[in-house]
């Protein structure tokens, strides 16, 4: 258990050295704090990793059952989306905000209760790990395109790079989000006899839906492009992240185990 | 050609679809704050009586099957469905749109499908019993087949928490810790054995046969019998109790503190036959998540008997629609999926 918080704390530790090297970029361009920052999210994901499977390991299921082991596997897929962004487009002005990101998501866990508990009969199931997994991958992509357009909305000049990159945060988020709902959808079925339910977590992941599909037909559309879009992407954050905690801690239902 | 009217138009812009998306979007929200499907006794008693017969009225107490949710549906399909048609082609740059349009389509007739066609019950067989037919919207279904239920079975995670200590009475040091498994024997102390005989979640005692029994399978006064042996072999047995540790039925040279843990569901089986007349044509045990399949019907576990555990609660349900929603599904991912990752390669091409 203890060599288990170890990893957890080092992936802490290198998620805000990340954060303050990223932030240091932004006033001191210098190659080694860039590489330095790189370095640090790329430690952090591998110790998170090595967190989550040893904690399957040591509860013999997957980790992926109560809101502590989601805000870590969050973390871990924010984390891998801002080393895609950094590889990808060489990018580090976004990165200090995703790492910050990750951090909330890991401070948050550290809030929780840390025990390992069998899994419930409900979460028995292969579809657990898909649909985790989906979803959070989904989650990250969506929440990586909300920074991005959050710097669009309050900077005062416009940016064609960080437009499309949280275009393509947000497409990509929407592909996987659809994929969580639709295993959600096939899981709920196999295990309960019914696809839908118009469960509050449902409802509400249908709600984020639909804004980020509004988002995609004023971009395709109407043209919509930089504060405009932006803001669209900043409301469906505010219905991700309703669907992800207010659901659980404010609504009942289904997925009240989460919580 | 279609006759571009002016009510097609209307029907056939993206405007229209924004604004119900918008619209289906805010109904959804208001029935995920206002509990939906309760009895009228807790709308009453949650918002008052007046406000109920409001919330009654404007259909805000089931939402999701009122008439202004299923109207602004209805008017989204039009309008998908017009959009379709107007912008129908077959150009590669348009395939993705239409396909991911048209799923949407194809996933609201395969829940219209379900909704008229599909047949959702449930039953509670008590073991030992069988059932042939179930109740689906007021109306009797023939199964065509039996369902007997032979066995219910409870099973429980018991938490590492839950232990049986041992402490030497003299000094009232700890001698064993015993984790709570049934009939393992257990060696502690000088030459001393132990072993658990038996669990009872709710302990009672029938005063006219003295027979000890279980009120109901809730928690509400854990005991474990205990036999006790020592180095002659000779055994005494005798109960422990989780809520009176002090509570010994037998004079011993220890004190047995039986500690509590909560326990948790790990599992509920109904184990079930299927016969067609006589003959059993099969076995099969529905857990959650593993349901029975048999003729077009499935049935889930989706309740229990929370005292004696003697009968079982299933869900029973037919849907034709889910392959056609299925269908959507897949339509759907591959659509965005064009859209997403190979319009971009076909443009660039260009």
């Amino acid at each position: 258990m203890n060599m288990l918080s170890l990893y957890l704390n080092i992936a802490f530790a290198a998620y805000f050295a990340a954060m303050i090297f990223y932030f240091a970029n932004l006033f001191f361009k210098n190659k080694a704090i860039s590489y330095l920052a790189r370095l640090s999210i790329i430690l952090g994901v591998l110790t998170l990793t090595i967190y989550i499977a040893l904690r399957g390991l040591a509860a013999g299921r997957p980790p992926l059952s109560n809101m502590f082991e989601s805000l870590v596997v969050f973390a871990l897929a924010i984390g891998l989306t801002g080393i895609f962004i950094d590889l990808k487009y060489n990018l580090k002005n976004i990165n200090a905000l995703v790492s910050l990101m990750g951090l909330l998501s890991l401070g948050a866990a550290s809030l929780l209760d840390k025990e390992i508990v069998p899994l419930m009969p409900a979460l028995k199931s292969n579809w657990l790990t898909i649909h985790v997994l989906t979803c959070f991958v989904g989650y990250a992509s969506l929440t990586v395109g909300f920074v991005t357009s959050l710097v669009l909305v309050f900077s005062k000049r416009s940016s064609e790079q960080l437009d499309t990159i949280s275009y393509k945060m947000i497409a990509f988020g929407f592909l996987f989000l659809t994929l969580g709902i639709i295993t959600g959808a096939v899981w709920a079925n196999s295990a309960w006899g019914t696809y839908w339910s118009w469960d509050p977590k449902e409802t509400w992941s249908l709600i984020t839906w639909i804004v980020y599909a509004i988002y995609l037909h004023m971009r395709l559309r109407a043209g919509w492009r930089g504060k405009k879009a932006a803001w669209l992407s900043v409301i469906g954050f505010l219905a991700m992240l309703f669907t992800y905690f207010g659901v659980n801690y404010l609504l009942s239902g289904l997925h009240s185990y989460a919580s | 050609m279609i006759k571009q009217t002016k009510i097609w138009k209307f029907f056939s812009s993206i405007k229209l679809a924004i604004w119900l998306l918008a619209i289906i979007a805010i109904f959804s929200l208001i029935g995920t704050f206002i509990p939906q499907g309760q009895e009228p006794a807790e709308y009453t008693s949650h918002y008052g009586s007046s406000a109920y017969n409001l919330l009654n009225i404007t259909g805000l107490t089931h939402v999701y099957s009122s008439w202004w949710f299923i109207l602004s549906l209805a008017l989204l399909t039009l309008n998908l469905s017009v959009c379709l048609i107007n912008r129908f082609s077959l150009k590669p740059i348009l395939l993705g749109t239409m396909i991911s349009h048209f799923s949407v389509l194809l996933i609201f007739a395969g829940a219209l499908v379900g909704m008229f066609f599909g047949e959702k019950g449930y039953v509670q067989i008590k073991e030992g019993e069988s059932i042939s037919s179930f109740i689906s919207e007021n109306k009797k279904v023939d199964l065509g087949f039996t369902l007997r239920l032979d066995d219910f079975i409870y099973e429980e995670e018991i938490s590492p928490k839950e232990k049986l200590l041992i402490y030497s009475h003299e000094d009232n040091k700890l001698l064993k810790e015993v984790a709570v498994s049934l009939g393992k024997e257990i060696s502690f102390g000088e030459g001393y054995k132990v072993k658990i005989m038996r669990f009872i979640p709710d302990f009672s005692m029938d005063l006219t046969t003295k027979e000890v029994v279980s009120r109901s399978s809730e928690p509400r006064n854990p005991a474990i019998e205990i036999e006790l042996k020592d180095r002659e072999g000779n055994a005494k047995t005798f109960w422990v109790f989780a809520n009176f540790p002090d509570m010994h039925s037998v004079q011993t040279d220890f004190r047995f503190v039986y500690q509590w843990g909560m326990r948790r569901p790990k599992d509920f089986i109904s184990k079930v036959t299927v016969l067609k007349g006589a003959e059993e044509v099969a076995k099969k045990d529905i857990k959650v998540n593993f349901p029975l399949k048999f003729n077009g019907y499935s049935f889930f576990q989706s309740s229990y008997d929370r005292e004696n555990l003697s009968w079982s609660g299933l869900q029973i349900n037919k849907d034709p629609g889910v392959s056609v929603v299925y269908t959507g599904f897949l339509l759907l991912l591959l659509g965005l999926s064009i859209i997403f990752y190979v319009n971009p390669l076909v443009r660039r091409k260009k």
